[in-house]
């Protein structure tokens, strides 16, 4: 009988950019109008989180930072199965770069108590730098598995494979540590019956939900101000410039056989040059 | 720091590059670093540096300096040999604690190597990363906004790190003045290497390698690699790449042969058909995949989903096949065949074989 293990789910709400709600004309995205979902990338984290809770035993906790609307996806978390999720919400988090999120994270991670495992996703689709998990195994003195496509656990080493360049790594862990997992780990399940219908009670009770989704801001978990948000980021955005618009004068080819069509392609571009010769 | 430090300091540490090996392979990643970083260290005034860690290394650090180093630190511990996350950051680490001058700069490949190290020597040192450029540069910057007065100022000098955001629709300069280094990493093929000059003068400098117990919490049972296999997707001329119109797995070998008309080329995917399992997880384009660049795609029964469409709309000449003429991706191609690929993508291979041929003729006429 292995021990239960605590495990931890980092989660991020994004804008959706699938969708037209909230796209400014200028490529920025209005995150107050924009529609608002699960980072994608999560969703692999999250069934990572909740394979080890199946497989070996443990609870999971889903610790996501954001303003107050990011509690729809850590009740998102608690319909798929999590046991509990931590909100950090902080105005004086705006504007945080990705250090300043690690160590606000950081501060979130030390409050919530002890981990075995923490599981992040690869990267978010709205910051796309990858850069947070590593930054916060970093700040926690962690050994870290990034890209990781799958891994499974014996005598509290973790057996995983990573990504790399044309290939993978078969790598051996002690825990606690920190994985982001790849796109190639096993896709989430639908969310469990028992789950929703917690989190419908939930949506009706707020003494209820706070039993289960705790939220804190930086004084609640200590964290000094001077490292978070606008005064704790190293980096700022000087300037944006849109990139050329995308299309709109496609040259159709259509309507003849497809040895024509073709030929008026291979004709008119310059598919020619990179021919293998 | 008052206004004269700020101008008063004319010697400017290196510009230092973390090389990228892989089984005692130098990755073409690390030259691109040094053709940018020959640049910015020009620019600057100061001197290009490079790391490169593993065990056995052989002419590698030639290597280096032929293709811009002025100097090479050599870290060879058999314990480096295969890229580790904690031994390879202490080490670095220990390197940029150990200069006169700190380092001005440090930058690393958007790799799976680079974006795993990156963070984690940036946050050791509290300084500021910028993932992912497609441009680096070096300016000036004047800090004006007052909401943290500690960074107002002029700065000269800075990393101008200029990297795609949100979707590709935007580029965004991103700057960290305030704090040395100043880092970045690089996408893949965006960066143009030196031609190696094996007649260039450069140091190549041994340095300590001091390994702890806590590093050795992770260890790599085994290295596995497809030689030859690797999907270069991002430094490939030629993408070809098939979607969910393509109906089923076996129609991807017809992605695989069309792309093998080409000298430097891959095959990509959607999600769709990452997620069906018709082709694994590395060839996907976009949001959730990679992003590309490449001189040509070719879009093989791909509708052009806005999550697909950010991996690869910024491609120089989009081709797109697709029996669907109201299909997105009309929209942003250059080119669009309105036909089944079936029949379509097989008569593109005959044709280019035919002009292949051709010029394979003229080339033994000319030779003559």
């Amino acid at each position: 009988m292995p021990a239960p293990y605590e495990i931890f789910v980092l989660v991020k709400q994004v804008p959706d950019q699938g969708s037209k709600a909230g796209l400014n004309p200028d490529g920025t995205i209005d995150r107050a109008r924009a529609k608002r979902m699960l980072n994608p990338f999560d969703r692999y984290a999250l069934q990572a989180a909740l394979n080890v809770k199946k497989t070996y035993g443990g609870r999971v906790t889903a610790i996501s930072m954001g303003p107050p609307p990011a509690v729809e996806v850590l009740l998102e978390t608690l319909e798929h199965g999590v046991d509990r999720g931590v909100l950090l919400s902080d105005k004086r988090l705006a504007a945080s770069d990705t250090l300043a999120t690690a160590y606000a994270l950081y501060k979130t991670i030390i409050w919530a108590g002890h981990y075995d495992v923490i599981f992040c996703g690869l990267q978010t689709t709205d910051g796309d730098t990858a850069q947070v998990g590593p930054q916060l195994a970093e700040r926690l003195g962690l050994p870290q598995i990034t890209y990781c496509q799958d891994f499974r656990i014996a005598a509290d080493q973790v057996y995983a494979d990573r990504i790399i360049e044309g290939g993978y790594q078969k790598i051996i862990s002690q825990m606690p540590l920190l994985i982001t997992v790849a796109n190639s780990y096993h896709r989430l399940e639908y969310k469990s019956f028992h789950g929703s219908w917690k989190v419908q009670q939930l949506l009706r009770n707020t003494e209820e939900q706070n039993k289960y989704i705790q939220s804190v801001d930086l004084d609640v978990i200590g964290a000094d101000e001077q490292r978070c948000g606008l005064k704790g980021s190293p980096t700022i955005v000087a300037a944006t410039e849109k990139v050329g618009e995308i299309g709109g004068n496609c040259s159709m080819h259509e309507g003849h056989s497809a040895e024509e069509l073709v030929g008026e392609v291979v004709q008119s571009t310059n598919l020619q040059e990179f021919l293998a010769i | 720091m008052t206004e004269e430090d700020k101008t008063a300091n004319p010697v400017r540490g290196e510009v230092l590059i973390v090389a990228e090996q892989i089984l005692g392979e130098l990755q073409h990643i690390t030259l691109e670093l040094l053709g940018a970083g020959t640049y910015l260290a020009g620019k600057l005034g100061s001197k290009l540096s490079c790391i490169v860690l593993g065990h056995s290394l052989g002419d590698i650090p030639q290597k280096l300096v032929a293709c811009g180093a002025d100097t090479v630190y050599v870290a060879d511990h058999p314990e480096l040999n295969t890229y580790r996350t904690l031994p390879y950051r202490r080490v670095v680490c220990n390197l940029l604690d150990s200069m006169d001058t700190p380092a001005h700069i440090c930058l690393l490949g958007s790799t799976t190597t680079g974006r795993d190290l990156a963070p984690r020597i940036a946050a050791h040192f509290e300084t500021g990363l910028t993932a992912d450029c497609t441009e680096l540069d070096i300016g000036s910057y004047e800090h004006k906004s007052k909401l943290d007065p500690t960074k107002v100022g002029l700065y000269e000098g800075c990393l101008y790190a200029i990297r795609p955001a949100f979707g590709e629709s935007l580029k965004a300069r991103i700057l960290g003045p305030w704090k040395n280094p100043q880092m970045a990493t690089t996408r893949p093929g965006q960066m143009t290497p030196l031609k190696p000059d094996p007649n260039r003068p450069g140091r190549i400098i041994s340095i300590p390698v001091n390994i702890m117990t806590e590093d050795n919490r992770l260890i790599i049972a085994e290295t596995l690699r497809e030689i030859g296999k690797g999907v270069k997707l991002q430094e490939a001329d030629v993408i070809v790449s098939g979607g969910y119109g393509l109906g089923s797995k076996d129609a991807f070998q017809l992605m695989y042969n069309l792309a093998a008309c080409f000298a430097n080329s891959a095959v990509g995917a959607t999600r769709k058909v990452v997620d069906q399992s018709w082709i694994p997880y590395e060839h996907q384009i976009g949001q959730t995949g990679k992003t590309v660049r490449p001189k040509v795609y070719i879009a093989c029964g791909i509708s052009g989903a806005i999550q697909h469409r950010v991996g690869m709309a910024n491609s120089g000449l989009i081709i797109a096949i697709n029996k669907d003429v109201d299909a997105a991706i009309f929209k942003f191609a250059h080119h669009g065949i309105v036909g089944d690929v079936f029949q379509v993508v097989p008569e593109m291979i005959r044709q280019l074989e035919a002009v292949k041929q051709e010029k394979e003729v003229q080339t033994v006429v000319s030779a003559h």
